[in-house]
């Protein structure tokens, strides 16, 4: 990571970035599994080079990767982690049975974990990191390598067991749905750079409507030319993003590129989803 | 729907109450311990089991006075006799039996705590728990000493009934021994993540470097050979706990040992300090990477 400085608030933030982006990298960071070689990092409000340990007893942690013991049972694992968190085991007990209770797991919680399936696994693996009641949990990549029904579920599973537990959440992902479903704000990083901080309901307030055309000649006296018909065009993709007002734009658009001696490839209606403002941010 | 309600508030204002670190690592290092003598690990209470059942036979051999220590230092070596007694418990003159199963119970017992959560990546929840990496290995160090310990206890039977002035030495003989082995156990346990392979690795490793360092001091002829084997290492710093001359049985009898005492504990202090470098930097790269 380079010259990354951030200021993430409460509640469910994404962290969105392509691979090897250094997501899982600052999850790390900030959870003190990895030390920073300059700059600081302040966790709820702790100086994480002066309490890299303790930091930890308000943190959950759910790694991307397949990470549970197959010889435990989930309630036998779940109770371990509450253990080596600091939990008495009482309390760990029962809060185990409690969180396999909002997973909806019955009998199978005392089957071993090598017979669970990917979706459960990952389930397990989230309720671990919930299991001391954190303050904040990290998740990354909740939904890495489920299929699309599971990952519908893990998802609703996170929503559910953050907000019943009032627990703030950052999310690293590469998939732009999980930060729509789950996130309230949004930052997008590349190369280890920080590109974006934005609340996701203004980004989704972003989504509009434009017309996206592809000309032949020179973009500039295009440009130029839709400007002085009152249109604002926007390079983004692989051409121009004009905003779409009525049907009459289009023949604006037909105009100006005659006007501007431009061949005009393509031209076509579309939204500006999440997906082009991410690329748009990554690219 | 009052009472589901209720549960939920319940589960939103939980807040754990924690315990410090040190007691974290006891309780995983109990944990630990409690799991190797569980019915699970059938090898290990059989191994401990077996080392018991092998002091007692030699404790009734002993009883005959019929006594190895006699052929080694004459009648008239007293002295020797007494200092000499335990280490043979321990070490060669017939009763290799017993080391032999003390490498093996450490190898068994300290394999798989590691390897076994490389192998399944469990290493990176304990790590993003409030401990640290040097507390994590001491929570894994602990169940090895114990269950090493509880093998050596056997061989203790026979000084807390008949010679008490030389329990301490044995006592801190069989700490030493015990933490000795399971460091190394644990390195092998860390450097390859399959529990059999590094038993096995761990076990050929101690007895196979003893085999090669015999065969070159037999060639060379100078002591400082036998460093180079860790059962020798050990056995050498054992006589300087019992404040006794080092001694070791080659193809053709006892040979004494003349090594000053610099190069021992500088060796010692070589290998077990690169076993802990090892361990620690084999963990970080876990911690940083998948």
């Amino acid at each position: 990571m380079d010259d990354f400085t951030v200021d993430i608030p409460e509640g469910k933030i994404g962290i969105l970035g392509p691979n090897g982006a250094g997501k899982s990298t600052f999850v790390k960071i900030a959870l003190g599994l990895i030390r920073t070689t300059s700059g600081s990092v302040t966790v709820l409000g702790v100086d994480l080079d002066r309490n890299t340990i303790d930091i930890r007893r308000k943190i959950g942690y759910m790694p991307e990767h397949d990470c549970i013991p197959n010889s435990m049972t989930g309630v036998e694992f779940l109770i371990e982690m509450g253990l080596v968190t600091g939990m008495s085991l009482q309390s760990a007990t029962q809060r185990t049975h409690e969180i396999l209770g909002h997973l909806m797991m019955g009998e199978e919680k005392y089957r071993k974990i090598e017979e669970y399936s990917g979706g459960m696994r990952q389930k397990i693996k989230l309720a671990q990191g919930l299991i001391h009641g954190p303050d904040v949990i990290f998740l990354d990549e909740p939904t890495s390598g489920l299929d699309p029904k599971a990952r519908q579920e893990m998802l609703e599973t996170i929503n559910g067991l953050t907000e019943v537990s009032g627990t703030n959440v950052l999310l690293s992902t590469h998939i732009l749905q999980d930060v729509e479903t789950v996130c309230d704000h949004v930052i997008i990083i590349n190369n280890g750079k920080l590109q974006m901080q934005e609340n996701v309901k203004k980004l989704m307030q972003r989504q509009t409507d434009v017309i996206q055309v592809r000309i032949g000649g020179s973009t500039e006296d295009f440009v130029k030319q839709l400007k002085k018909s009152g249109i604002t065009a926007t390079s983004g993709g692989r051409g121009l993003h004009v905003p779409y007002v009525n049907d009459k734009t289009f023949e604006q658009i037909v105009d100006s590129a005659v006007k501007s001696n431009c061949q005009l490839y393509e031209m076509e209606r579309a939204t500006t989803t999440m997906d082009n403002i991410y690329l748009e941010v990554v690219d | 729907m009052k009472e589901k309600a209720q549960v939920s508030e319940r589960f939103r204002e939980f807040k754990a109450e924690l315990t410090s670190r040190p007691s974290i690592v006891l309780g995983m290092g109990l944990r630990g311990f409690l799991r190797l003598l569980s019915l699970k690990n059938p090898w290990t209470i059989a191994l401990v089991a077996l080392i018991w059942l092998w002091t007692l036979g030699f404790y009734v051999l002993l009883s005959t006075g019929d006594y190895p220590c006699e052929n080694l230092f004459g009648d008239d070596s007293s002295e020797d006799f007494k200092r000499c007694q335990p280490l043979v418990y321990y070490n060669d003159l017939g009763l290799g039996g017993v080391r032999l199963f003390l490498v093996t119970l450490a190898a068994i017992s300290s394999s798989g705590l590691i390897a076994n959560d490389m192998t399944d990546k469990s290493i990176h929840l304990y790590l993003s728990r409030p401990i640290s990496r040097l507390d994590y290995l001491i929570a894994r160090f602990i169940p090895v000493v114990y269950i090493n310990q509880w093998g050596e206890a056997g061989l203790e039977f026979d000084w807390i009934k008949n010679h008490k002035w030389l329990l301490l030495d044995i006592l801190i003989l069989g700490s030493f021994y015990s933490a000795s082995y399971s460091i190394i156990g644990l390195t092998f346990s860390t450097a390859i993540n399959r529990e059999s392979w590094a038993a096995g690795a761990f076990f050929l490793f101690v007895y196979g470097s003893a085999i090669i360092v015999e065969i070159f001091y037999l060639m060379i002829g100078d002591d400082r050979v036998l460093l180079l084997s860790i059962i020798h290492l050990l056995d050498i710093i054992g006589f300087f706990i019992f404040d006794t001359q080092p001694f070791f049985t080659a193809a053709f009898g006892f040979e004494g040992i003349d090594i000053a005492d610099i190069e021992v504990f500088g060796v010692f202090i070589l290998i077990i300090g690169s076993c802990g470098i090892f361990v620690n930097w084999m963990i970080s790269q876990m911690e940083a990477n998948k």
